[in-house]
């Protein structure tokens, strides 16, 4: 009896006397024991995308809050990115391997030649997205016209409204989502827009009364599309084609950014068809516009997409890879593409990244050891290194 | 001072005698020492030659050697878990800790003169809250002469936590339907960890009770 007093008591002042104020004072020191930071390790104050080369891999790059509204008002930042951004009060990017690679291809594009396609691929969240937003972000600091869908899965998975189409026998129609489309190609480009004065090559005459003359700049082509729900989706066919056409007469250039490319291409939408079936994305208006743009057949642009495993449905996301992802037909219709692997933190962008937290206060306890246990729980994987400090 | 009076009114002894009846093991086995730095530690001492000879109750699966390991964060998950969904729980105290520590940054945003004196370690925050809440006294019903009395009676130190941890989680429970849990915990434990909110008022109304009671104190042992 008396033996077993002894052994449990241990245990029961355990707990007590580990937060009683002496022991944990203690450790507490040793908890905040911080290690110091050098901003440099982790920051660097070039701005401006195209400078970006090689000496500032794995540091972060602040977006300035213009820009950050300009381009990703509409989308296109994951949505708890944009809560960090909001507790970290600044939007800052990685400058990450295949961004690098990819600009530097972008760099050394010869614009008479038909359009190259760039297919960003990878595991979950190993910042396609954001490698996609850096290259963004150089597209509007070089004037590019930017066609940006931030997530295609949005239009197919969960459309605000469906219509049937009224000019295409057996389409869908989403005015909504075709219309805040429109508006968010107006904020990304209204300025470059106003600028370049790019003019309508023929008449659109969408109703009787209603009508878009031939002469008319782009920017009231889109503020019709706006203000016209209805005829959103034909607006948006209407635009691409004449950008093309202005593009192929080297009035602009454009960059094309589509966030999760294969959701184009997903065996089933869940879209509801009049006959409560679910239809195919082909039958979605939005659909041929894109596919349209995304072909090679002109110049003066560059196209990137993404493929993401979760654009898809369940039973569809075996692997990350574009041929799985993009189907049989896809694959075909983005033949030839330039593949790019986006690819976990390697030790140097981890180190870079903890350092950036500690420096946000987002990692609050540094034990001994402490980053090792996050290289080793996280796989360096960046989405998942961010879940697991949320509590620490 | 009130406390180390309350431990004295409370022999420690008293509180291992008390035997758990429902226990699959017997009363002589002793707890697993499942950390690997405190086994070897014990192998440097004898102690380690008076345990091998013990028998020993199987480590519990929630124990950790982790570095971000905490006995008691631990415990509160198990206080929220309800119908033996840990998983559940865990995620719910994780969103809370979260919740708290955007708080706390924004904060220190807010001001950054006080930026040393806002703790923003959530678990910090936690185990304050926790500290803050304790009660030292509680009322129980004892009958004397045909009449009830409520008789203040020193809590144990365990008791005093689990009471702690049931108020905050009692507290962060009552809220309307759109709220939802990790958030409104965030704010009760953020709230008793600055010394304010429900569940420190709820504690010293307790003490107060008591002190109101102290008449019938002695029917404790009379």
């Amino acid at each position: 009896m008396l033996g077993r007093h002894s052994f449990k008591l241990p245990r029961l002042t355990n707990m007590c006397v580990a937060y009683s104020t002496a022991a944990a004072e203690a450790s507490v020191e040793q908890l905040y024991n911080r290690p110091k930071l050098t901003s440099t390790d982790y920051r660097t104050a070039e701005n401006n995308t195209k400078q970006h080369s090689a000496v500032h891999e794995g540091k972060f790059y602040t977006l300035s809050p213009e820009q950050k509204k300009q381009l990703f008002s509409g989308g296109g930042l994951p949505r708890q990115y944009e809560q960090q951004i909001k507790t970290f009060t600044e939007a800052c990017l990685m400058v990450r391997p295949t961004s690098l690679e990819l600009l530097n291809y972008i760099r050394n594009t010869d614009f008479t030649r038909p359009v190259v396609r760039y297919v960003l691929y990878g595991e979950n969240g190993v910042g396609k997205t954001l490698t996609m937003a850096h290259v963004l972000h150089y597209g509007l600091q070089n004037n590019f016209v930017l066609v940006h869908v931030p997530w295609v899965p949005n239009w197919m998975k969960r459309p605000k409204e469906t219509v049937n189409a009224t000019t295409q026998e057996g389409f869908i129609d989403l005015p909504f989502d075709a219309a805040a489309w429109l508006v968010h190609f107006k904020t990304q480009n209204a300025n470059l827009l106003t600028q370049l004065q790019l003019k309508t090559s023929k008449d659109y005459v969408w109703t009787k009364r209603e009508a878009t003359p031939a002469g008319s700049t782009l920017l009231e082509l889109v503020e019709h599309g706006i203000a016209r729900i209805k005829f959103a989706s034909e607006t948006i066919a209407a635009l691409l084609s004449e950008l093309k056409q202005h593009a192929n007469d080297d009035k602009c250039k454009i960059m094309v950014a589509i966030d999760g490319f294969n959701a184009f291409f997903h065996p089933e939408t869940r879209i509801l068809g009049d006959n409560k079936q679910r239809i195919t994305p082909d039958r979605v208006t939005l659909t041929q516009p894109f596919l349209d743009i995304t072909n090679y057949n002109w110049k003066n642009g560059v196209c990137v997409l993404t493929v993401d495993k979760i654009g898809m449905t369940e039973g569809y996301m075996d692997s990350y890879l574009p041929r799985y992802l993009l189907g049989k037909e896809g694959f075909e219709h983005l033949d030839p593409f330039v593949p790019l692997h986006v690819d976990n933190y390697s030790d140097k962008e981890f180190a870079s990244c903890i350092q950036y937290y500690l420096d946000r206060n987002w990692i609050q306890k540094t034990p001994e050891g402490f980053d090792e246990q996050l290289k080793y729980l996280s796989n360096k994987n960046p989405y998942t290194l961010m879940r697991l400090t949320r509590s620490l | 001072m009130l406390r180390s009076l309350c431990s004295r009114l409370e022999p420690q002894s008293l509180i291992c005698a008390v035997t758990r009846g429902m226990s699959a093991y017997s009363p002589h086995y002793i707890e697993a020492i499942f950390s690997k730095k405190k086994q070897l530690n014990l192998k440097e001492t004898d102690e380690y030659i008076k345990l091998s000879h013990l028998p020993i109750k199987a480590a519990k699966n929630d124990d950790s050697e982790s570095i971000f390991y905490n006995e008691l964060v631990n415990k509160m998950v198990n206080y929220i878990t309800k119908g033996g969904n840990k998983k559940l729980a865990r995620e719910l105290l994780t969103k809370s800790f979260e919740c708290m520590k955007r708080v706390q940054i924004e904060r220190m945003n807010l001001n950054p003169e006080s930026k040393d004196t806002i703790i923003a370690d959530p678990e910090q925050l936690l185990i304050k809250a926790i500290e803050n809440s304790r009660p030292l006294l509680q009322l129980t019903a004892i009958k004397r002469g045909g009449v009830k009395y409520q008789v203040p009676i020193p809590v144990t130190e365990k008791r005093s936590y689990f009471l702690a941890m049931k108020w905050l989680l009692e507290a962060a429970r009552e809220k309307e339907r759109k709220v939802h849990l990790p958030e409104k915990l965030a704010w009760e434990v953020l709230d008793a960890a600055y010394n304010q909110g429900r569940v420190v008022k709820r504690k010293n109304d307790l003490h107060r009770q008591c002190e109101s009671n102290r008449a019938y104190a002695h029917y404790r042992w009379s």
